[in-house]
C-alpha cells in the first residue's frame, strides 16, 4: 500500500482461494468472530481468531469520507490481526452491494423450508441456516 | 499435370491445417496467461494459511488432528485430472500412465479402490484401460472455480473422517515452469503436518505473539479442512495451467511442421511442374521435327 504511516489506520487484506479480493487502508474494521463481532483499529494486540458467517464493515477507507462503510459478507475462515493490520483469510466473500436480496431470502427460505432428520443433519441445517441468514442480513442493511 | 496438381492439393489443405493450429496455439497462449494469472493470485490464501499454522505450531500447541495421522490404507481414494479436450501433446497421456500404473499398485495390493475422474480424455482411456470409475467430472475446463472445487473436497473430507477411504491420491500435471510440467501422485489425505518453521520465520513470530480465539486447538480444527481444499485447489489450477502450456507447445510444433511441409511440397511441385513443361516442350520439338521431313 502507498502509505502505511497514516496515522491510525490499519491496513485491510481480504484473501479468498481464488484471489486477493481486497486491499485497503482503513480505519477500523468490524470483524464476525465465531462468538460475536469485533471493532480492530490501529495498535489492537495481535490475535488470531475463527470466523462465523457475517458481515466484515471496514469503515473510514483511505481517501474516502471518515464514516464511508465498505461491507462485505464473509463464509467463515480465519483473521489474523497484527499492530497494524487485519488479515481476513476465508472461503467466500461477496460485496455486499453484489448480493441479490431476493434471491438470498429465497434461499433461506428453502433451507429452513427442508426438513432435518438426525443430529448431523440437524446440525448442518441449522448451520446452513445460520449463514444464510448473515447473507441477507448484509444484503438488506 | 496429374502429379503436379495433387501435390498443390496437398500443399492447400496443410495451409489450411497451419491456419488452425496457428490459431490454436495463440487461443492457447491468451488462455496460459489467463490461468496463470489465476493461479498466482491464488498462492496468497495458501501463504496466508501456512503463516497461521505456523504460529500454531510455534506455540506449541498440541498439533494433533485425524486430518494428519496416516492410517493402515484399508480402502483408498484417487482422483485423476486430465482435460476434456486433446491436441496437446503428451499431456492427458502422461497422467492417464501414471494413474494407471498407481491403480495397478492398489489392485495388486487388493485394495479397494474409489476412482474419480475429471476431464473426459481421461474418463475415456481409463474406461477403456477397464478402471471402474466412480465419479466423472467434466465441468472443469480453464478456469476450475474454488465453489465448484469445494464440495468434492468436502465429499473427500467427509468419507475420510467418517473412514470410508484411509488415503486420497490426485495425479495431476504439476506446473514448474513454462518449460516444465510432469504427471506427478500427490498425496493428499492423510495431510502432510505443518512444517516447522525456518529460523527467521520463529525470531520474527516470537516478538508478535499472537492470541487464540477460541484456542489454538480449535482454529487447526478449522484451518486443515480448509488448508486441505486450497491444496486440492492448487492441483486443480496446475493441471489447468499445464493444459494450457502443452497446448501451446504442441501447437507451436505442429506449426513449425506445417511450415516445413509446405516448404517441401512447393519443391516437389515446382520440379514436378517444370518437368511437365519440359517434356511438353520435348513432345513441341519433336513433333516439329517430324513435320520437317
Amino acid at each position: 500500500m502507498a502509505d502505511t504511516k497514516q496515522s491510525g489506520a490499519v491496513r485491510c487484506v481480504i484473501v479468498t482461494p481464488e484471489q486477493t479480493s481486497l486491499d485497503t487502508q482503513a480505519r477500523s474494521v468490524t470483524l464476525p468472530l465465531f462468538d460475536g463481532l469485533r471493532g480492530v483499529g490501529h495498535g489492537h494486540s495481535p490475535f488470531i481468531g475463527r470466523l462465523g458467517a457475517g458481515e466484515v464493515r471496514i469503515v473510514g477507507e483511505q481517501g474516502g469520507p471518515a464514516d464511508a462503510v465498505r461491507s462485505l459478507f464473509v463464509e467463515g475462515g480465519f483473521v489474523e490481526v497484527g499492530h497494524d493490520s487485519v488479515t481476513v483469510i476465508t472461503q467466500r466473500a461477496v460485496p455486499a452491494e453484489k448480493i441479490d436480496a431476493a434471491a438470498a431470502r429465497a434461499e433461506l427460505d428453502k433451507i429452513s423450508s427442508t426438513r432435518a432428520t438426525g443430529d448431523d443433519a440437524i446440525d448442518a441445517k441449522l448451520k446452513a441456516e445460520d449463514t444464510a441468514r448473515a447473507f441477507v442480513r448484509t444484503a438488506t442493511r | 499435370m496429374a502429379k503436379a496438381r495433387a501435390l498443390d492439393r496437398r500443399r492447400k489443405s496443410v495451409k489450411n491445417i497451419r491456419k488452425i493450429t496457428r490459431t490454436m496455439e495463440l487461443i492457447a497462449t491468451a488462455r496460459f496467461k489467463k490461468a496463470m494469472d489465476r493461479s498466482v493470485a491464488a498462492r496468497d490464501y495458501t501463504k496466508h494459511l501456512a503463516k497461521i499454522l505456523e504460529n500454531i505450531a510455534s506455540v506449541g500447541a498440541d498439533v494433533s488432528h485425524p486430518l494428519l495421522e496416516s492410517r493402515p490404507t484399508q480402502k483408498t481414494a484417487v482422483l485423476v485430472l486430465t482435460g476434456n479436450r486433446g491436441l496437446c501433446g503428451g499431456y492427458n497421456s502422461n497422467v492417464v500412465r501414471q494413474s494407471v500404473a498407481l491403480l495397478g499398485q492398489w489392485k495388486s495390493e487388493q485394495v479397494p479402490t474409489h476412482v474419480a475422474v475429471s476431464g473426459k480424455r481421461g474418463i475415456s482411456a481409463l474406461k477403456f484401460r477397464g478402471a471402474n470409475i466412480a465419479e466423472r467430472y467434466t465441468q472443469f475446463e480453464d478456469k476450475p472455480e474454488f465453489a465448484a472445487v469445494a464440495p468434492i473436497g468436502r465429499a473427500y473430507l467427509d468419507a475420510y473422517s467418517k473412514g470410508e477411504i484411509d488415503r486420497l491420491d490426485v495425479v495431476y500435471t504439476r506446473f514448474h515452469s513454462i518449460a516444465k510440467q510432469e504427471a506427478v501422485t500427490e498425496t493428499l489425505l492423510p495431510l502432510a503436518p505443518p512444517q516447522a518453521s525456518g529460523a527467521a520465520t520463529s525470531a520474527k513470530l516470537a516478538s508478535d505473539e499472537y492470541s487464540f480465539y477460541p484456542s489454538a486447538g480449535s482454529i487447526l480444527e478449522e484451518i486443515l479442512p480448509a488448508s486441505f481444499l486450497s491444496r486440492l485447489f492448487k492441483c486443480f489450477l496446475d493441471a489447468a495451467v499445464s493444459e494450457q502450456v502443452a497446448r501451446m507447445v504442441a501447437m507451436k510444433a505442429a506449426t513449425e511442421n506445417a511450415g516445413g511441409l509446405i516448404k517441401s511440397l512447393s519443391r516437389q511441385y515446382n520440379r514436378a511442374r517444370q518437368s511437365q513443361i519440359t517434356g511438353e516442350i520435348m513432345e513441341i520439338l519433336g513433333g516439329v521435327e517430324a513435320l520437317k521431313k
